[in-house]
């Protein structure tokens, strides 16, 4: 989900400057999450269904996307942003070779991008104005059309981080989200949605200035990153 | 049922027991992946950290600023190797890292 109040009105701007800077529109591969299923032992194919079911059955994602410390080896400093869009993974990397793991959803196909952006500002409970292309798709969404309160139906849910090439918004964020279950899937528009409880960890242990480097296999490339 | 019968089946058993315990270990369950790898994806692509370190390899060897340097695609051509394919300010680059985190080599395409 992307563009919330004010964002809406620069985006035609946005999409001049994205096409300025060589966005091209290629479709991420499609990848493919399976998840391994501890009763039968097997990987499974993990889609929406699948995710809503389980999410239904724990009131949980999947072990893998709960967050977790992991090892990192990178030159990248402590603070970075890292996000693995293909296996469904956002790193904050640590001191010591290591990085805090949280699952995260990203765009559905033709929407998924990669690149080298910053965290530009952070909101809490962020008001979220659907696009005019949304509105004019979805009769859900006129009713928003002049902006959506921060709250827990909120797309955006309880933080956004917004992310910047150099000075300009690039219209994506990574954010909350009210529907959890999509944690691990390619959903998105093309922002980085992780859990509610996520997010807000994220936000409290991320300055704004932080590098975070978007990794796609056959996504869309900022050029110029 | 003759003495020599009797000792002819239990042999018989105690073979067909040990064949089935034999079978049995061969196909007994995999041990579950370490709890940071319960998930995955069908194409494999070469983890963060090692594409990320392909990207350091690069600059270093190149001389471009590595905040212009991208991994584009990666792939897994054995058990130990990963190739990574990077973009560094519009050259396409080739990388192979070991899953040690070893770059092995660095070469433009």
């Amino acid at each position: 989900m992307f563009a919330e109040r004010g964002t809406v009105r620069r985006r035609s701007l946005t999409a001049i400057v994205a096409a300025a800077f060589g966005l091209v529109a290629v479709a991420a591969l499609a990848a493919g999450t399976q998840v391994f299923d501890p009763k039968s032992h097997k990987w499974v194919d993990y889609d929406r269904t699948k995710a809503r079911k389980y999410y239904a059955a724990h009131n949980e994602v999947p072990e893998a996307f709960r967050p977790q410390m992991v090892k990192f080896r990178t030159a990248e400093v402590p603070g970075t942003i890292i996000i693995d869009g293909n296996q469904h993974f956002l790193y904050l990397v640590q001191p010591g070779q290591r990085a805090m793991r949280y699952g995260i959803g990203v765009g559905r196909e033709g929407f998924g991008w990669a690149g080298i952006v910053r965290v530009g500002r952070m909101a809490e409970w962020p008001t979220w104005t659907p696009p005019a292309e949304m509105v004019a798709r979805d009769p859900k969404a006129v009713k928003y059309a002049g902006g959506m309160e921060g709250g827990p139906d909120n797309p955006l849910g309880a933080r956004a981080l917004y992310l910047y090439e150099r000075d300009q918004d690039t219209i994506y964020r990574i954010h909350g989200t009210p529907e959890p279950w999509t944690i691990g899937l390619d959903v998105s528009s093309g922002c980085i949605r992780m859990r509610n409880d996520d997010i807000v960890d994220l936000a409290s242990r991320v300055k704004v200035g932080a590098k975070v480097i978007v990794l796609m296999q056959g996504a869309a490339l900022y050029k110029g990153v | 049922m003759s003495g020599k019968n009797a000792v002819r089946t239990s042999i018989r058993g105690t073979a067909i027991g040990f064949l089935a315990g034999a079978v049995s270990a061969c196909v007994s369950t995999p041990p579950p992946p370490p709890q940071d790898q319960m998930s995955r994806t069908k194409v494999e692509t070469a983890p963060a950290d090692l594409q990320l370190l392909c990207a350091n390899a690069v600059a270093k060897a190149s001389g471009v600023d590595s905040t212009k340097i991208l991994p584009v695609s990666s792939s897994k051509l054995d058990s130990k190797t990963y190739q990574v394919e990077l973009d560094a300010s519009g050259k396409k680059t080739s990388c192979l890292v070991d899953t040690d985190g070893n770059v092995k080599s660095v070469e433009p395409v």
